[in-house]
């Protein structure tokens, strides 16, 4: 048996990417250039991809693959291509002024990994060994977390875009939660969601443009004002 | 008596001597990154050499505080130096609390050199002072988190235990946890040995600087010691997270061959996060002041979430 093959490595591995994917999120957090959120939100999709690719391998699960190559090719390239191009579109670089300042932002979100792992303990069995089929269990703390932040982050900040990334962030969470407790959906919800999602965002993505062409800024607290 | 005082010299003798060369490493790498030639690597000793026969200039107004100043961050990082394993698992010198002790000896030989930056009574001085312990307040929170996750996982605040365990066991560096303690203690090396973003080491005409313009009043046999001690509190640092992290090649005892080998693992692991070192240095512009708590911020919740994540994964 080669180590790769051990299902106590693909735990290592596993828990590795999780937490990386766990410190994308807060990284976006503390980040206020768009085109670096929408890079980072990328490289989190990147390793989502390789957390479902490590699950389907020791599960043999062979739908998992498409999902994952799915999220690699929507999530991780196609996605923050369209976004990247809206940025350069809208000409709007930075988030100016958030509504918390960022060191706030990052003990909240700090507070809230803690809320998600507490939540999570009870779905946590540290007496079961290790094995395929427990794979990835203890990626549910990570997964509360990151909708837990993506929520924050939807209410948090003042741009339309920031949210529509924080939407996404959400649906990472989604998903993660999803493949942590059990193989993930049936393979038709899988394809129904990623395509919602890309719907979504392309439909999300006409109306920032139409908010920034009228009010001539993303702010979104300015749609509360009426205007004849 | 022999066999404890033997390898604490031989310590303290290969942290003296290699820390002017890693701050000359560090020197010459960064300016190869920059098309430009630098000094040779060198130079630190040359400084140090040239600064020892030189004569002094006191400010008329400085009180015992200046002349203590050095003694004082010189003797306390050469005392850290003998606290932490260099190339074999066993420190030299293990006194109460362990990396406790380390953590807070460095802190008075920095509370010390505040005290000397605000004594020669320049301007200068004072803003550096305030400026470093506005700084090292918030790093210190981030670096004991780090060291807990660490001290934690090995049940131990005792560096020599925690060296131990951290050898005895195979590919814990790829643990989320201690990962993300790596980040945390990371960043707060950088603050705290005064690199780029955080402060710039290349410079003592800059505004913004801060170590710089607490020592910018030293001359003479006092600069000597103080740059001496800063180089061997930033090898000490180098030494805690190299070791700590990657404990490849620790020599489990005091013999000559493990000692050896010890010793070039050492330089090897040294040799990589200068390198790391250099690049993050390179790659990023300096921060503003008011940014820097930002960065200490991201410190402190990477530490908060490699402790965290000790607990639960």
């Amino acid at each position: 048996m080669h180590f790769y093959q051990d299902p106590q490595f693909g735990n290592r591995m596993l828990t590795l990417m999780a937490a990386f994917v766990l410190v994308l999120q807060i990284a976006m957090v503390g980040q206020r250039w768009l085109i670096t959120n929408i890079r980072i939100f990328a490289a989190q999709s990147f390793l989502l991809a390789g957390i479902a690719n490590t699950i389907a391998y020791f599960n043999h699960a062979p739908h998992l693959y498409i999902a994952a190559f799915l999220t690699l090719a929507l999530k991780a390239v196609l996605l923050p291509f369209l976004l990247e191009r809206m940025v350069k579109k809208i000409d709007i670089g930075q988030e100016i002024a958030p509504l918390i300042n960022v060191p706030l932002s990052l003990l909240i979100s700090g507070g809230l990994t803690t809320v998600g792992y507490v939540v999570a303990q009870s779905f946590h069995r540290p007496a079961e060994a290790a094995s395929p089929a427990s794979l990835g269990h203890n990626t549910l703390a990570v997964a509360i977390s990151l909708f837990l932040i993506g929520f924050y982050m939807m209410i948090s900040r003042r741009k339309a875009f920031m949210q529509v990334l924080a939407l996404l962030c959400l649906e990472n969470g989604l998903f993660l939660a999803a493949i942590s407790l059990t193989y993930g959906m049936p393979l038709i919800v899988e394809l129904g969601v990623f395509f919602d999602l890309l719907v979504a965002v392309m439909v999300l993505g006409i109306l920032v443009y139409r908010i920034q062409e009228t009010f001539d800024s993303m702010d979104v607290s300015r749609l509360s004002r009426l205007r004849g | 008596m022999s066999n404890l005082v033997v390898p604490a010299l031989i310590q303290l003798l290969l942290f003296l001597l290699i820390a002017p060369l890693v701050t000359g490493i560090l020197r010459t790498m960064k300016a190869r990154l920059q098309t430009r030639r630098g000094p040779a690597i060198w130079q630190p000793y040359r400084d140090l050499h040239k600064l020892l026969r030189k004569g002094m200039v006191i400010p008329d107004t400085a009180s015992w505080l200046f002349s203590a100043t050095p003694y004082v961050v010189f003797l306390t990082a050469a005392m850290v130096a003998l606290m932490i394993p260099m190339v074999v698992t066993v420190a030299p010198l293990s006194l109460f609390g362990g990396v406790l002790a380390v953590v807070y000896l460095l802190a008075l030989g920095r509370f010390f050199m505040a005290l000397g930056g605000l004594d020669a009574g320049t301007p200068f001085g004072g803003l550096g002072s305030s400026r470093e312990m506005t700084i090292s307040a918030i790093a210190e929170p981030a670096m004991m988190l780090a060291i807990f996750t660490v001290a934690v996982s090995a049940n131990s605040t005792n560096l020599t235990e925690m060296a131990k365990f951290a050898v005895s066991q195979n590919w814990r560096f790829l643990a989320p946890s201690q990962i993300l303690a790596f980040g945390a203690l990371f960043i707060v090396l950088i603050a705290e040995t005064g690199r780029i973003p955080v402060d710039n080491p290349a410079t003592h005409l800059e505004l913004t600087m801060i170590h710089e313009a607490m020592i910018l009043e030293y001359s003479g046999p006092y600069l000597a010691l103080i740059e001496w001690g800063t180089s061997l509190k930033q090898l000490v640092l180098m030494t805690l997270l190299v070791n700590t992290f990657f404990p490849f090649g620790l020599s489990p005892g005091w013999t000559a061959p493990g000692v050896a080998i010890g010793l070039g693992f050492y330089l090897i692991k040294l040799l990589l996060l200068c390198c790391f070192i250099v690049l993050v240095e390179t790659t990023n512009a300096k921060m503003r002041l008011f940014r820097v708590p930002d960065l200490l911020a991201v410190a402190f919740i990477l530490g908060a979430l490699a402790l965290i994540s000790t607990f639960f994964f």
